[in-house]
Formats: structure tokens, sequence, C-alpha cells
């Protein structure tokens, strides 16, 4: 049979697929009816997984630069360089940082994990760029104790009531997007909120087109309705929660006058929010949790606007943050992170931490240490040494400073820019190629099997990180990934009941899974929480960015319909490279998108060039007119690289400290 | 007109797997789904086995395929193209009648017009096809809707329909009697013949009634589709359900839509690949400059059903261009399949 289940590793909804494997290659994709999520099918990506796979444009040998030349070498060669020069920085603690892949396999992320630990001795360790999802992670772990989605994708269907806010699911996660759909067609009530007039907004029953940037303003507000109303699920909170006055009285700084000019809703249309999700029996709120996720403090407001209403810990309910890229969760799990330990444990639980150097038999600073980009834009941290592991091309970005290190390491699959950087490259085998289990964004761990061999000598990474430790003279014994996985499940309380031998079929195990629950956990259970739940603490600051009369537009700044994670995997595919650059052919030189109106107020049409202006800097860009924005809201892309790069560059501060709905006040002139 | 004991009737597979790769309806275990692939061994197949749930065109129209590639030697100024593909000889065995329609459709699309498709025709002529009469319509299907089952009628070498303890092998083509003969089946009589008209007649009455009852509103959606008379709003409403996921296109037995992409390899030739495509993708039906903003998704969403259901599109494939499987149906992450769209359409119709 040249037919073989699989998981799709593209992004964080896990779906399942199968792969045409004939002559060792893989020829050809197919849906996987049986999976729980998927049920059959795929979004544009899973479709041509295929032709990703294929790819001839892999490493295919270890590569040691000697003087500014790369030379191909043997792997031993190269590991054995890796270990030793890693083991002669003095203060590991600022010299030596690793940055992990959320692409990785839970197994491969554990053991780069371990090796920064245990071995060299760093706690410098961190994913690439994805800081969205562990303010999420935050906010449910502190209130819940439980660092994931607290519903699952399978019960989207059992919510009465969902709320979607932000991007658009049907573009960044497709599948979830379609059970969201199929859900409203069986009678559920989905409501979007955002700025932009989307294809899951198309698809709702109500649409709320907020003023950018007032989300939080807008959640706070639905808060202070449902409390004003007594619509609060009173019994709930006060059997199940604390902290409740504290957050009620946050929100009385809120006057109704600046809910509707900050939002730009009617009170009525918030009302009704609040009263649906009071009276619905079930409810979810999904909102994506990536590169470019929500700040804490709005999604502090989204959970608890959800606790108060009595809306998690059931079936069908649920606080669901969604991941970009397939393994996000699993590396957050899997303790790659400068101040965790597996299972979103603190580094500063000592008992945790200990448990973790006598099975180490190694031990490790207690400190946390510092994320490999705050390091790279630190002149001061010291850095010296740097292991980056297949990553996107957002490293590059660091180029000037990665350029300044002594010592750089890439670990990956396909060849790629960033290797240039690098003193000495070795080649990992790709997904397909070698076991792994990789956990989506509902928790659920499964296995992909290999189904491929790797290329004459090729290796996958856990043996690459195994080889590197027991060349720095560790003794770690790993005959495959199903020992790593022995391992995590030895030391992680929320994998502990899982091992290779209990997958079997498709659709995976959800964690917690533990002698308790030994079939893994759906969703979270207020019945199971430790404590009681904690409603999020709120700054009660509700600043927002507003229009002036100079700059009146306000410019919002987020994925483009067809965006995925740089185009980095997708450009070595065929149909979605030619659909994703499909908006890149009309507009080589990106767009800005604003309404009908304003683009006759301007006296402009489609792809007329326009100046933007703010108070940082200017820039020309194409106009792309265009029904999902509203009048004196202006939208770019952040793909296109060289168009926006400069402009957005000069608004960096800016757009770091307000997450994805970075809003930038601007005027437009016609050219 | 043949009969063979349903015990053995995998021995025809047997014999075929003497000249032909022989492909066939097979469960693949960890996930219980059914493939049309080439077993590990004949035994695997499995006639009894729901209908396949990726149409079995990708036997002559793969997912992706070389068709030939070339390398250009810049010393001597010259470029080389090899076009060395070589299908081997296949049996497809099992076939389900909507499926073998959908053959057809690719052959009318690919070879049966002005311009012939070297790759696919060379594909395709090396084909045997045994068709299974389906004695029970599965869930999602309509065949009896589209005029194409729930047994074949041309264009199989050998028809078989299970008739209890054996089954009915009628011979469709010189080839099909001769291998019969050659495997010494027994003869079978008119009464035979009646057996299988009792059983296709009991399949049809067991289509849930929604597909008998579409029976007639498809060919008046057909109409509708073919004079245009049908609101722009009921498209857009279509179309906005649309995630452009090309689904409907890859697991559709009569989707022809390929692209073709230009690889280079290490050793500096470059491969020509074939793969599938679909029209619900802009890249696909965008020309150069030709740029509408206002509804290029229901252009194309209403596109793929003027291609599944309208007179003139009929009029090349001699045929509905959709053949009843439903497998669009299942697939679509926006859940307007085209058994849906039908009735979307039927709801606009009845509501005038
Ligand atoms: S939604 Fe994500 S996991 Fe599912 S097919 Fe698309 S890319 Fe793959
Ligand atoms: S249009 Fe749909 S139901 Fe009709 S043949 Fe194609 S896949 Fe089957
Ligand atoms: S399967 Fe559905 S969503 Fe996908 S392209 Fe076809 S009609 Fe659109």
């Amino acid at each position: 049979m040249n037919y073989k289940a699989g998981v799709c590793n593209f992004c964080g909804t896990g779906c399942g697929h199968i792969l045409n494997v004939e002559g060792g290659a893989v020829n050809g994709v197919f849906a996987l009816q049986g999976h729980p999520v998927s049920k059959g099918r795929l979004c544009v990506r899973g479709w041509h997984m295929h032709e990703l796979l294929r790819d001839s444009q892999r490493i295919d040998s270890p590569m040691i630069k000697k003087n500014g030349r790369f030379e191909k070498a043997g792997y031993d060669e190269a590991i054995s360089l890796v270990a030793k020069k890693l083991g002669e920085y003095k203060n590991p603690s600022s010299e030596i940082a690793f940055l992990a892949s959320p692409r990785s396999s839970n197994e491969d992320g554990y053991l780069l994990m371990k090796l920064a630990r245990s071995v060299f001795k760093t706690n410098n360790i961190s994913l690439d760029s994805e800081s969205g999802h562990r303010n999420s992670l935050n906010v449910l772990h502190r209130g819940t104790g439980m660092a994931g989605m607290l519903g699952s994708l399978e019960d989207i269907k059992k919510a009465e009531y969902i709320l979607v806010i932000g991007t658009d699911l049907t573009r960044q996660n497709p599948i979830i997007g379609s059970e969201i759909h199929m859900a409203a067609r069986a009678g559920s009530k989905v409501v979007t909120v955002g700025s932009k007039l989307t294809q899951i907004a198309k698809l709702s029953d109500v649409h709320l087109q907020l003023k950018p940037g007032s989300k939080k303003v807008f959640l706070a507000a639905v808060a202070k309705s449902l409390i004003e109303e007594n619509l609060h699920d009173a019994e709930f909170i006060q059997k199940h929660t604390e902290g409740f006055d504290g957050f009620a009285n946050s929100l009385g700084s809120l006057s109704h006058n600046d809910i509707s000019s900050i939002t730009g809703l009617g009170l009525e249309d918030i009302k009704t929010v609040a009263r649906d999700l009071a009276t619905a029996k079930t409810a979810m709120v999904f909102f994506t949790s990536g590169i470019s996720g929500l700040d804490e403090d709005t999604v502090s407001y989204i959970y608890n606007l959800f606790v108060i209403a009595g809306k998690i810990g059931k079936e069908g309910c649920g606080v669901n943050p969604v991941t970009g890229i397939c393994n996000l969760q699993g590396g957050y799990d899997m303790g790659l992170a400068p101040d965790l330990l597996t299972g979103f444990r603190p580094i500063s639980d000592k008992s945790a931490a200990k448990s973790f150097s006598d099975a180490w038999g190694a031990g490790f600073p207690d400190e946390p240490g510092r994320g490999v980009y705050e390091m790279l834009a630190d002149k001061s941290s010291g850095l010296k040494a740097l292991v980056v592991v297949d990553h996107d091309e957002s490293i590059v970005r660091q180029a000037e400073a990665i350029k300044k290190l002594d010592f750089v390491v890439y670990v990956g699959s396909f060849e790629n820019p960033f290797a240039e950087y690098a003193d000495v490259v070795i080649p990992s085998a790709a997904y397909v190629e070698y076991d792994g289990t990789y956990t989506s964004t509902d928790r659920r761990v499964q296995l992909s099997r290999k189904k491929t061999e790797p290329a004459e000598g090729v290796m996958p990474a856990w043996r690459i990180f195994t080889g590197i430790a027991e060349k720095a003279s560790a003794r770690w014994s790993y005959s495959s990934p199903a020992d790593v996985m022995a391992e995590i499940a030895k030391l992680t309380p929320s994998y502990s009941g899982i091992s290779y031998d209990r997958f079997s079929g498709v659709g995976g195990i959800q964690w917690p899974c533990d002698g308790r629950r030994p079939e893994g956990t759906r969703y979270f259970r207020v019945d199971d929480a430790a404590s009681k739940i904690k409603l999020a603490g709120v700054t009660g600051s509700f600043k927002t960015m507003r229009p002036s009369g100079e700059y009146p537009w306000l410019l919002m700044v987020g994925k483009a319909n067809h965006f995925w994670h740089q185009n980095n995997l997708m450009k070595r595919t065929f149909i979605p490279k030619r659909e994703y650059n499909a908006t890149l052919l009309l507009y080589p030189k990106g767009y800005v998108e604003i309404s009908g109106d304003d683009a006759k107020k301007l006296q402009v049409r489609d792809r007329w060039p326009v100046n933007i202006v703010s108070q940082y800097g200017s820039m020309k860009v194409a106009v792309r007119v265009s029904d999902e924005v509203r009048s004196e809201t202006a939208f770019v892309p952040y793909f296109i690289q060289d168009m926006i790069t400069e402009f957005l560059l000069a608004h960096n501060e800016l757009i770091i400290e307000q997450g994805e709905d970075a809003i930038i006040p601007i005027r437009i002139e016609k050219v | 007109m043949f009969l063979i004991k349903k015990s053995e009737v995998l021995k025809l597979a047997e014999e075929l797997s003497k000249t032909y790769a022989v492909y066939g309806p097979v469960v693949e275990k960890e996930s219980n789904q059914t493939f049309f692939v080439r077993p590990d061994s004949i035994g695997d197949i499995d006639l009894d086995a729901p209908i396949p749930s990726q149409p079995p065109k990708h036997t002559v129209f793969p997912q992706i395929e070389r068709i030939f590639h070339y390398s250009y030697d810049k010393g001597a100024k010259r470029a080389e193209i090899i076009a060395d593909f070589k299908p081997e000889p296949k049996a497809l065995f099992g076939l389900r009648s909507c499926d073998l329609n959908g053959v057809q459709c690719l052959d009318r699309f690919f070879i049966g017009q002005e311009f012939t498709d070297d790759v696919y025709l060379e594909h395709r002529k090396k084909t045997f096809i045994v068709t299974n009469t389906c004695v029970k319509p599965f869930k999602q299907c309509f065949c009896v809707c589209t005029d194409s089952g729930p047994s074949a009628r041309e264009g199989y070498d050998l028809n078989m329909t299970d008739l209890g303890d054996e089954y009915l092998v009628e011979a469709g083509s010189d080839r099909g009697k001769a291998l019969a003969e050659k495997m010494g089946l027994k003869k079978a009589g008119s009464g035979h013949l009646e057996a299988k008209k009792a059983v296709v007649d009991g399949s049809i009455s067991r289509f849930e009634s929604i597909a008998t009852d579409n029976k007639a509103w498809i060919s008046r959606v057909m109409n509708r589709i073919t004079t245009g008379f049908i609101k722009g709003e009921i498209w857009e409403y279509i179309g906005n359900q649309c995630f452009e996921c090309g689904a409907c296109t890859f697991v559709c037995p009569s989707c022809s839509c390929f692209n073709i992409e230009d690889v280079n390899r290490k050793d500096s030739s470059t491969d020509r690949l074939r793969s599938w495509d679909s029209c619900s993708f802009e890249g696909y039906t965008r020309m150069a400059g030709d740029h509408n903003p206002r509804k290029p998704v229901e252009d194309r969403r209403n596109k793929r059903f003027f291609c599944k259901l309208s007179y003139s599109q009929s009029k090349k494939y001699l045929r509905p261009g959709c053949v009843g499987c439903g497998r669009c149906q299942w697939v679509c992450p926006g859940d307007i399949g085209l058994p849906n769209v039908v009735t979307y359409i039927r709801r606009e119709i009845t509501s005038r």
C-alpha cells in the first residue's frame, strides 16, 4: 500500500493527511477521512505538501566554513567541531544561545533543550519569533493551570456561540475556519470582531467591524455590560473562581462614551454580544496566537470575559488560542523558552528543576536565560555563539548582529539564505524521514511516522543533537525517538501517559494524559483544576491610537490574505507559491488597502501610487481598493519585504509594543 | 456474457497482473480508508469496499508527473529534450461506474478534441478496464441523477455484477472477451441478465430519496446554469463560502485542470512536471493585467459548476461533467459540494 497516514505539518491545526509514497519519494497527498478534526479536508497548503517534500533544494552534506568558504565535511567532523567550540566558552549563560524551531518535533525540541541546558549550561533558548502564543499561554496557565487551548477543535460544533477575534481563520488555519463555518451552518451563532471584513467575517452571523486598535476596549465593554445587566454567571464565579471583584472594579474607568468613540460600535451591539454570550449554554472564543498574536493584556480580557460568563471548564466551551505553526504548542510544552522546563513549569520551580538535573545526571543554571532575539538586539549581551535550527527567514533581519558573532551553527533540511551566516551547517532529515510527535493547537499530540528514507547519510535532528552531546562527553543513549518520548513522559506530568505504543489509528492524544486521564483530555474541566480558577490581572488602561487632524487615517499592519510565514516553505511549492504570489504580481511593490470612498476622495484608482506619511516616515505604494476596510482606515500587509520593511522598521517600537494590532496614524497623499 | 464464482473473482485480477500493473480498491488499515491503488498482493483488493476516497484518475493522470526533461549544453550550444515517459500498461480492476464515466470525460478532454495529449494517450492506450456494478449505493452517491451508474454501460473491457454467489461478467471489448475465454469462464444465459437487471433496479431503489428526488432537479439546474438564469447573489453566496483549497477539483473524477512547472535539478538539467491544478485558484484563471477585484471568487466558483452542469460543456464530454460520485461534498471546507449547490439553486427556483 503506497498511501501512508500522517499529519500535515504546516500549521497548528494538525490535519490528518495521507501521503502517496512511490519509489521512495512522496508523489502525492490526500485527505484523511477518519481524522477527528479535519475529517477529510485539507487547505490549499495541505493539498500541496508533496510539492514541498519533493523539493530538491536540500542540504545534502555537512559544511564547515574555512577561510570564508564552505567546504564539505563529514558528520563526525562537523559534530565534533560544534561540541568542541561550544565547550570552550567560559560564560555560557551570556555567551551561548539556541534558537529552536516551532516546526521541530517534540523529541527534537526536547533534546535541543536538554543539549543547551545540561551539556552547554545555558538557559538561553527560545523559539523563533513566536511570542504571541507565549502571551496566551501565560494568561491561561496562571488562570487555570493549563497552558494550552481550553477547548477542543473536535467540539466546535458543540458551541452554541462562537466569537472569533482578529485575523482571518479561513486563511490562517482554514480547517478551523471550516469547522466554525460548519458550526454556523448547523445553527451556532458566529460573531466576528475585527477591523477588516475578512472571509470569516463574511461567513459569520454578525461582524462587528470596530476601529483599528480597539479590541481590548470592546472586550472590556462586553464584560462591563455583562456585569451591569447582571448576566455574569454568579454561581460559577462564586464557586470556582477568584479575583472577580478586582476585575469588575477595573472596568469602572470605562465610560459609555469612550466605548462608542473608541470602538466605533453602538452600545446596543455590545449589549447584544453580552446577552448572547450569557444566554448561550456553551461558547468558545478563537484568536490567532503566533508571530503576531495579541498582547497579554488583550488576551487577559478575552479570558476574563469567558470566565465571568461561565464559559470555560465545560464541554463545548473554551478560550482557544490558535497556533500558526505546526508544533508551536509542542515547542512550549518542551520547555523551549529561557524560563521554562517541559510542561510549562518555570525553571524557578526548584523541585521540578531538580527532577531534571537528577534525571539528566547534570545540572544547569537556575537563573532563567534570555531569548535569542533579545540578545541579538542588545549590543552588550556578550553573546558569542548561536545554534539555529530550521527557522523562518525573519532572523535574516538580524543579519548584522549575527555576522558579528564568533561561532554560528545551522541545523536544517532545506537550503536557506541563513546558512550563509553559519560557520558550520549540518543537514537534518525532513519530517517524513523519521518518527516524531507534533502537538497541534488543541494540545493534540500526534505521531508522524517515517515514510521515506533521508538522502544518503543525512541524519534526523535527534541523532545530531545526541551526537553533539556525546562528543561533549555526555552519555545519552537514545536509539529512537520513542526513547526520547519515554524520557519526556517521565519528566512531564501532562505527557506522562504518552508513549509511542499508545499511538494507533489516527488523531493522536490530547494532553494532559496521565494516570488519571489515560485517554487524554479533550477540554479543560473545572473539577480538574488544582485550585480555584483565577481571573487574570489586567492593566485597566484603555489608551488607543487615535487619528489626528494631521494624520487622519489609521493604518493597520498585518497579514495579507495568502501570506503565510514569510513564504519560506510556500516558495518551495508550485501552486501555493503561485497563489501566494498572485497579489504580488498585481502589486509588485506592495499595496495599501483603502475603501472605495476614500479612493474617490483622494481621486485615485486601483494600482495608482500614493504616499503614506506618518510622524516617523513615509513610503510610496500602490492603492488597492477594497471592500474589506472602512473609510479612514487603511491596511498594509507586512510580508512584502522590500516594500514596507524600511517604513515599518521606522515604526518598529510601535509595532512590537502593539502586537497584532499595530496601528499607525497616517495621511495619504496622491502622487 | 460469462460467470465467475465469487470466491474466484480475484483470479481475473491475477491473470491481468501477468500483463498489467493491476490497480484496485484497497482499504488502508490504519485509516480504514479506501484507495484505488496497486495492492501489495492481489488478495488485498476488496470489491465490496466503499467507493475509493480518491478517484482512480491518478492512474491515467497522476497528481504529479514528469512529462519530459531537458538540459542545455553551454559549450556545444545545444539543448536536448528527452520525453522518456513510458507508463506501464495498467488494469483498473473493480472500477465503479461513476469513475469510468470520469475517465471517459478525461478522454474527451485530453484526446477527444482537436488536440491530442501524448502523455495522457500513452497512459490511456494501455489501460484495461474492469468495472464493478454498485449493488447498493454509498451514502454520498447520486449517479442515478447524472446518468452514470450504478452499472457501467460502455467503455469497459469487462463489467462485473455481483449476483450473490457469482459475478456476471460482461465483455465490452474483444480483448475483454478474449480474457474471459482464455480463463475458461462459464457462459451466462439470459436469466443471468434478468438477475442483473433486478440487482441494478434494487440498487437504484436504494438511493436516498434526495438522490432520486434530485434527478429532476439536476436537469432543471443544468437548464438554469446553461441559460444563465441564476441570480448573481446566489453565486456570490456560494463564492463567499469557497476556501479556495482546490479539493473539489482534486477529488473529481472528471476534472482535468493541470499546471506545468519546470524544476531545476542539481545536475543542472530541468524536469518539466505536470501536476493537478484547480479552477478555484486565482492564479489559475488570471490573465495578465486583467484584474477584476470585485467578484473573483464567485466567478471562479460558477465556472466549476458551469463545467460540471451545463449543456455546452456536456456537448464536449458527450455527457454531464458531473458523474455523481459525491466526493466534492465531503472534502469541501466551505460545504459547497455540487449536491449542495444544486440544492441552493433549487431553493432559488422554488422561491420565485
Ligand atoms: S489547516 Fe493547517 S494543518 Fe490543515 S491542511 Fe491546512 S496547513 Fe495543513
Ligand atoms: S462534481 Fe463532485 S459529485 Fe460530481 S463528479 Fe465531480 S466530485 Fe463527483
Ligand atoms: S472544495 Fe470547496 S472550498 Fe475547496 S475549492 Fe472547492 S468549492 Fe472551494
